[in-house]
């Protein structure tokens, strides 16, 4: 069981959650983050610190393509583990149905 | 807070270490989880103690103390038994309910099980294997 980051992330990337993760398992991608599914302990410290609501407990239902995104990517993007500046236009985004197909960005974000 | 029978009532830096203290004075007399532990951390307890106060303070009061790899850390214990994380919650448990109310170790049974769990899946789930794993003699 681990915790999944999900699609209001997207463009949002708040951040406040790897400030308080306890095992350092976010990774940052250029839009988004992932949580690695090896080395969440589920904890659960993480959740309620998303401003954006984008964090969700693997077992809500429907959210097997978010498990796959979370490993795939977390494997492949750099670790982060301080917060910084969210985007500008980041309240803009956050809400906005179905960001996935639209904004979802593969490449890899700064890292700590 | 101290609630009746010295039972404290919330969550504070001061209850952690109280609890962390207690729990351990009842892992290193067990006689499932003493030998693990000693095998593990053969000298000074301080530094284990001081980095399960942070842990425990990560989780219960979010603040971010705790830096570090649970599971990588638990992969390399040697004779680590899924039944041994039954008994660790067992003591815990019980540790909990004589430092904190019944509200407030509830809150600590339910990340301490949560985690537990996620701990033995990494250790010992393999997807060709029933779930959760036969007990092991």
């Amino acid at each position: 069981m681990t915790f999944v980051v999900t699609d209001n992330c997207i463009k949002c990337k708040y951040m406040d959650c790897v400030e308080v993760c306890p095992v350092d398992c976010f990774y940052e991608g250029e839009n988004m983050l992932a949580i690695h599914p090896d080395e969440c302990i589920d904890c659960g410290v993480c959740e309620p610190e998303c401003p954006a609501d984008a964090i969700s407990a693997d077992t809500e239902p429907g959210l097997e393509s978010w498990m796959k995104l979370n490993a795939e990517y977390a494997s492949v993007w750099p670790n982060i583990t301080i917060k910084r500046e969210q985007p500008a236009d980041a309240k803009t985004f956050d809400g906005v149905a179905n960001k996935l197909k639209q904004y979802f960005s593969a490449n890899p974000g700064q890292g700590d | 807070m101290i609630a009746a029978a010295g039972r404290l009532d919330d969550v504070s830096e001061d209850g952690i270490r109280r609890l962390v203290d207690a729990f351990y004075v009842k892992v290193r007399a067990d006689p499932e989880l003493a030998p693990i532990f000693a095998h593990t951390i053969p000298g000074d307890w301080q530094p284990h103690l001081t980095k399960m106060y942070a842990f425990w303070s990560s989780v219960m009061l979010t603040t971010g103390r705790y830096k570090g790899n649970p599971v990588a850390k638990h992969l390399i214990i040697p004779g680590m038994k899924p039944q041994l994380f039954e008994r660790w919650l067992a003591l815990f448990e019980a540790t909990c309910r004589e430092q904190f109310d019944n509200a407030t170790s509830e809150a600590f049974r339910i990340k301490a099980e949560r985690i537990a769990e996620s701990l033995k899946l990494a250790l010992f789930y393999r997807p060709d294997r029933p779930w959760p794993p036969e007990p092991t003699p």
